[in-house]
């Protein structure tokens, strides 16, 4: 979810401009070094993937470190980086709600409350987990949304990549697409997803090493946080970018055009259906390699996750501060001015000469790549386990797994080339790309937390909750198209903005599933208890915690992680 | 279809099932499997390496970045020079 938003302020990006950064001899040294070493991991860990358990759930074998930073690097996007970097200078520090309240809450609940029950189901996708607790029908609304998406996000963000390297640094648009695309799908197909969640852990550091000298140089130029804080109310003194809940009392109070009871609920509901039911990200804390570790994965991100505003939204501010002249709007762009778009990269060319340089744009490449390789791992599991054996060949031996497994890999990224290309013709698919995500994430969290929390719960009640959830969220979004009058029905102002709209489609959309799920469940049959076992509150056993020591208990290291959130939003209140 | 979860044994026909799910892995797996650290160290030191040369080259031609004069290239390459020397020298796989 966090990647939604922004992601449409990047593709409005047509204009012809000169390239903002001058790579050296040294810098593409740098990047043909990381084409190498991912591919040279993906032939490497080609031996170690023999079973469909190996290739898809990398042999539950992760520790817990490795599936907590992949768990976080899947999701750190480059588009995440560009997209919120953008935000924060049109937003300020308000984007960082999508990284604080839009994200730690819900990781936590997933590693303390929800990850238990994916984990010892023993499931090896959410659709998975929807087929045991409801049944063949909706995991077949389940997968099938989920392949649908993950596809056409797949191509949103090639696309995206290879327009952002020719603003960038003028790359040829085909050739940034054959290459990247290309070497995910050699190494994912090799390794499955042991080889991803390897790269993805690369990816990590080299994001975080790549995108961390701008903070660091900026605040040493703004003169620290304070110097920062001043600078900005000389350059924009008409509005408040350093408080995050402040400015939210009115909906006319802050650029967002939100209310706070739109974060509260829209938000915090938005967060959890993201990180609790996308099966992207939860795929990696189902490899983990015991109940403990699958616990912590989500945990140890809420940390690394809490800190990302400080490569992302801290560029943004600072560029508030320093910048000797004033970004605007993509559609306001006129010769020699800049987009919101551009900040992240105004920013590195400010700061980072030869190296350094190829070092930034390698993080940008590898953020691309990390959420690629996301995409076609989890599609190649959801198709293989979740439409293929179940519903076309339910008697395969597990080599021919293994086998649909790449070939469907190798298949994901080429139908994800098309979309991009597709996208290429028609850049208002993004536009609504957006928006069909959006539809389905939180009917989809009230589905599977009803159905893990609440034994009354039928497969009736799960499937229609489910889809006339996610209907009614398209009915919602078709309204507001059709009549944008009624956006004030929807977000409760005529002020809000498409953010805002976003965030209350998000918490109605999620009322109304959980509303059918209660009133089907009590007109229909419930499962029999035994059918519910490791599967729903008060029928599963979960293993206790209780003997460890406390720095090896999952719980302790959420609650340090929740107040360190608490913390941060009194700080910058 | 999904087969029934693998962590639950059937307690017969009809009856309640129990979980057989521990919450640590008492037995670690032997595989031989280089850790993705040694990965990491080692393009982190060839990164720092290649940073900090060309650092140390900005002494004599600096690029016309804001706060060239700090020489962030020479103490970022330094860093990832020695943290990447560290995961290597920890991660690196054993001979036997």
């Amino acid at each position: 979810m966090t990647t939604s938003f922004p992601l449409a302020l990047l593709f409005a990006d047509s204009h012809e401009t000169q390239a903002i950064l001058s790579a050296h001899a040294v810098d593409f040294l740098i990047i043909a070094i990381y084409f190498v070493v991912v591919l040279a991991i993906g032939f490497y860990l080609k031996r170690y993937t023999k079973s469909s358990e190996d290739f898809f759930m990398a042999g539950r074998d992760i520790t817990a470190w490795v599936a907590g930073l992949s768990f976080i690097c899947a999701n750190l996007g480059a588009l995440e980086l560009m997209g919120w970097a953008a935000s924060a200078y049109q937003y300020g520090i308000l984007a960082a709600h999508y990284y604080w309240f839009g994200a730690i809450p819900a990781m936590l609940f997933l590693g303390v409350v929800m990850m238990p029950f994916y984990y010892i189901c023993k499931t090896h996708s959410v659709p998975g987990y929807l087929q045991l607790r409801f049944g063949e029908p909706t995991r077949l609304v389940g997968a099938l949304s989920f392949i649908f998406l993950t596809i056409l996000m797949s191509g949103i963000n090639m696309y995206a990549m290879a327009v952002v390297m020719k603003v960038m640094l003028g790359w040829d648009i085909q050739l940034s697409i054959w290459i990247s695309s290309l070497t995910v799908a050699v190494y994912v197909a090799l390794g499955g997803l042991v080889s991803a969640i390897f790269n993805e852990v690369l990816q990590f550091f080299l994001i975080w090493f790549g995108a961390l000298m701008i903070p660091i140089l900026g605040m040493v130029e703004a003169g620290g946080w304070s110097g920062l804080v001043a600078r900005i109310q000389r350059n924009f003194p008409q509005g408040d970018y350093t408080h995050l809940w402040r400015p939210m009392a009115h909906f006319a109070d802050n650029p967002m055009g939100i209310h706070w009871t739109g974060i509260v609920f829209g938000l915090l509901m938005g967060s959890l259906g993201y990180w609790t039911t996308d099966f992207l990200v939860v795929q990696r804390a189902l490899a983990a390699k015991d109940l403990r570790a699958a616990k912590l994965a989500p945990i140890i991100g809420s940390y690394f996750k809490m800190a990302v505003p400080l490569i992302v939204v801290l560029p943004g501010l600072l560029a508030l501060g320093v910048l000797p002249f004033k970004l605007v709007p993509e559609s306001a762009v006129g010769p020699g001015q800049h987009s919101y778009n551009e900040v992240l990269p105004l920013m590195l060319a400010r700061y980072c000469g030869p190296g350094l340089l190829g070092l930034g744009i390698t993080a940008l490449i590898a953020g691309f790549m990390s959420g690629m390789a996301g995409n076609v791992s989890a599609f190649a599991t959801v198709w293989t386990y979740d439409l293929y054996r179940p519903f076309l060949r339910k008697t395969g031996t597990d080599a021919h797994y293994v086998s649909m497994g790449r070939w469907c890999t190798i298949l994901g990224v080429v139908i994800s080339i098309g979309t991009a290309y597709l996208v290429m013709q028609f850049a208002s698919i993004m536009d609504y790309a957006q928006a069909v995500f959006s539809f389905f994430i939180t009917p989809l969290f009230a589905t599977v937390f009803l159905g893990m929390m609440w034994k009354r719960a039928t497969p009736a009640g799960g499937f229609w909750g489910l889809l006339i959830g996610t209907l009614s969220s398209l009915g919602m979004w078709l309204l507001v198209k059709l009549d944008p009058s009624k956006l004030a029905w929807i977000a409760l102002s005529t002020n809000a903005k498409p953010m805002a709209e976003n965030m209350y489609r998000l918490l109605w959309s999620g009322i109304i599933a959980v509303i059918f799920i209660v009133v089907v469940s009590l007109f229909t049959r419930p499962k029999p208890l035994e059918e519910l076992s490791g599967l729903v509150y008060g029928c599963t056993e979960i293993p206790s915690e209780g003997h460890l020591p406390l720095l090896k208990r999952p719980i302790f290291w959420a609650a340090v992680s929740f107040a360190i959130f608490a913390l941060l939003q009194w700080i910058f209140w | 279809m999904e087969s029934k979860p693998q962590g639950l044994r059937s307690g017969g026909e009809g009856g309640a099932r129990r979980i057989a799910v521990d919450l640590e892995d008492p037995k670690p797996r032997d595989h031989h499997m280089i850790p993705v650290w040694f990965f990491v160290g080692v393009i982190l030191l060839i990164y720092g390496v290649i940073i900090l040369g060309t650092g140390i080259y900005e002494f004599s031609s600096p690029p016309p970045t804001v706060l060239a004069s700090t020489h962030p290239a020479v103490w970022w390459g330094a860093l990832l020079t020695v943290i990447g020397g560290i995961y290597v020298y920890l991660y690196m796989p054993k001979k036997s």
